[in-house]
């Protein structure tokens, strides 16, 4: 009994102390002057995550919103409602399914891929070498990286968004024939630009951070050999994934529920 | 350039887990001298370099540098004084994303405000010194491991420093480029008059261009002398690392309970771990 | 030197593809109006009672949409809502004076929208003009209050 209680206390101490390097780590990296050479290494670190990531992104979205509207149809027009297809459509993958998908997406796709290099950086002694020509690894190598999620995945999010709901467009109007004014005019009547798309916006911003944030971390922070890069990998996308959907619970419930 | 040593190291302790690394070990390194630190591999010479860089934190004990207490510094200080330094990884090192001379030129860029041209003169002028001049546009990923060393050893040099530290510059190469390295270390001290830190498990290429050696076991420094004096040691310890006799006080086997008692228990050996 | 060029130019394509995504979301999902519609001419219409009206709910003819719903608001005059149209400048000075409006409902759960049926006045409405002939929304809840309201008394 005793050794458990101990044992718990052990594991308490040890998640206490990630989680405050962690946030020393993100403090540290963020913090600096924004400078001409920053620049680059952001813009270089856009290409690598963002514009990377895009067809993966854009290829579910188009899928999702096709599926949103064929989905909705059967149901809607038993009620004669088919017109509400566009509320529908527009509702369900603004607040909910483009910030989450696509953020699910981008762990997978460039979280782990940032987890990676950078473990593979580690384990090659880059970082270390970094640290002994005099240069900061957190500012050269993370907070490019950082930065750089930071503003891909809000973009990826509208662009999952806008193409989910031409998809939609598509199946609903173009083959289901679903009027094409009132696809649109309902969509516009219902749909609020600070309340849905900002709050959308906002949630991928939220996931962005956490999502870029413990990639990074993970690849900072790993043991240095294949094997741990290997397992470093599979965390990031196994706690962004769930950091991603339980955030999103708290975060629906504190912009559209009635929880708050 | 004065007398006193340039690195001092007194009294250092640190332990990995429950496994105690060092023991209080002190070191000194003169000016302008090749300082080699040997001793079998797991004994923690890669750490103390760590240590003597700044990079980890020892329990007990301190590093001074020129003077300045290395694990008392800011960060920021740290990173002044570690441009003084320069450090030849194991495995080089290189950044992958850039080119043979983006590499070399890093630390130019960096820390100089150095125009492109001079830039380039300089790290053309360290790329001939290692005998790759031609091989600036290659990536890390196409060089040899003694290329990547050599490589790695220019962008050390790229800043004129004066303490480098070489980590294992030896290991996992062919006789050829081994003798190039061993040649470039001690001609690159030669003419720059810096002060280096070898650490390596090769005795013979180690004792051929070291000027003082260290030699460290059990967390310790076992024996410390110039090489001549070293190879007629008469502490058996020694005379075995120096010799790479297999048996001896350090013993071939892995500590084991009694070979007969163990062969008769097979039956239980699942059980008792 | 050239692979960073294009490097840059695909950051820059994908973020003004952000930037244009936006403003695609902010005008034609949600509905935000800057200028536009200049091909539309309005008319206003006062109801007793606009049921479940939004604005840019469609407006029709015989079923043919000619228009959408630009603005309600509540007329403070005779506490009426004040329902601004918009509709197809093709039937602008086409309408006659007596033309009604009424607030209908696209099946059982549908949405609500305004149809449009004209009259034979032969003078026609002009842009601004207000139709006085209109027709309020069916509230279910009034239905069935006047339909128990009928049983009660039989």
């Amino acid at each position: 009994m005793m050794t458990r209680i101990t044992r718990l206390g052990r594991h308490g101490c040890d998640l206490v102390e990630a989680l405050g390097r962690a946030g020393m780590f993100l403090g540290q990296s963020l913090v600096g002057r924004p400078s001409v050479e920053g620049f680059k290494l952001w813009l270089r670190q856009m290409h690598f995550i963002g514009v990377l990531s895009l067809a993966i992104v854009l290829v579910s979205g188009l899928f999702i919103g096709m599926v949103l509207a064929l989905q909705g149809f059967t149901i809607l027009v038993d009620f004669g409602a088919e017109d509400a297809l566009g509320q529908m459509v527009s509702l369900s993958l603004l607040r909910e399914l483009a910030p989450v998908v696509a953020a699910l997406l981008f762990a997978g796709r460039a979280g782990s891929a940032l987890t990676a290099e950078i473990g593979l950086m580690k384990a090659t002694e880059q970082l270390s070498s970094m640290e002994m020509i005099g240069v900061d690894p957190l500012k050269r190598v993370v907070a490019p990286r950082l930065w750089a999620g930071f503003v891909s995945l809000p973009l990826l999010t509208v662009g999952f968004s806008v193409i989910g709901i031409w998809g939609g467009h598509l199946v609903g109007v173009e083959w289901l024939g679903v009027y094409e004014g009132s696809y649109w005019g309902n969509m516009q009547s219902s749909v609020d630009f600070v309340d849905d798309i900002g709050n959308g916006m906002l949630k991928s911003l939220v996931f962005a951070l956490v999502v870029t944030w413990i990639a990074v971390f993970q690849g900072y922070d790993l043991v240095p050999t294949s094997e741990g890069i290997s397992r470093a990998t599979t965390r990031t996308v196994v706690y962004s994934s769930l950091a991603v959907l339980g955030l999103d619970f708290v975060l629906t419930a504190l912009m559209f529920g009635e929880l708050g | 350039m004065n007398d006193s040593p340039l690195v001092v190291v007194e009294g250092l302790r640190f332990s990995r887990g429950d496994r105690d690394i060092f023991r209080g070990v002190d070191l000194t390194i003169p000016r302008g001298k090749i300082t080699a630190i040997m001793g079998p591999s797991g004994s923690g010479k890669t750490t103390l370099l760590k240590l003597i860089g700044g990079q980890l934190a020892p329990e007990a004990g301190r590093v001074t540098i020129d003077g300045h207490d290395v694990h008392a510094l800011s960060r920021k200080k740290l990173f002044a004084l570690r441009r003084r330094m320069g450090m030849l990884f194991q495995s080089g090192a290189l950044f992958s994303d850039l080119s043979v001379f983006e590499n070399v030129a890093f630390p130019l860029r960096v820390h100089t405000d150095l125009p492109d041209a001079m830039i380039r003169d300089v790290v053309l002028m360290k790329l001939e010194a290692v005998g790759l001049r031609g091989a600036r546009e290659l990536m890390p990923a196409e060089l040899s491991g003694g290329m990547a060393r050599r490589v790695a050893l220019a962008r050390a040099l790229a800043l004129d420093p004066e303490l480098i530290l070489y980590d294992e510059p030896f290991v996992g190469q062919d006789p050829i480029s081994m003798g190039v390295l061993v040649q470039l270390i001690r001609r690159v001290n030669d003419a720059l008059g810096l002060t280096a830190v070898v650490v390596s498990h090769d005795i013979k290429e180690t004792l051929s261009i070291a000027d003082y050696v260290y030699v460290i076991a059990d967390g310790k420094v076992m024996a410390h002398g110039t090489p001549q004096s070293l190879n007629v040691d008469q502490d058996p310890r020694v005379s075995q690392f120096m010799h790479g006799e297999p048996d001896g006080p350090v013993p071939f086997h892995y500590p084991a309970d009694d070979f007969y008692r163990d062969m008769l228990n097979a039956g239980n050996a699942g059980e008792m771990r | 030197m050239k692979r960073s060029k294009m490097m840059e130019f695909g950051v820059g394509l994908f973020m003004l593809a952000g930037i244009v995504g936006i403003i695609f979301l902010g005008v034609s999902v949600s509905g935000l109006t800057v200028g536009g519609g200049k091909d539309t001419y309005t008319l206003q219409a006062n109801f007793a009672n606009i049921g479940g009206l939004k604005s840019q709910a469609r407006v029709t003819m015989a079923g043919v949409t000619v228009g959408r719903v630009e603005n309600i608001e509540l007329d403070t005059e005779w506490y009426d809502a004040r329902v601004t149209l918009a509709l197809d400048s093709r039937l602008e000075d086409q309408l006659s004076r007596d033309t009604t409006a009424s607030i209908l409902t696209s099946g059982l759960l549908g949405e609500q929208y305004i149809g449009l049926s004209v009259g034979g006045d032969p003078d026609t409405l002009a842009d601004g003009d207000t139709i006085t002939d209109t027709q309020s929304a069916l509230v279910l809840e009034q239905l069935i209050q006047q339909f128990v309201a009928n049983m009660a008394t039989d």
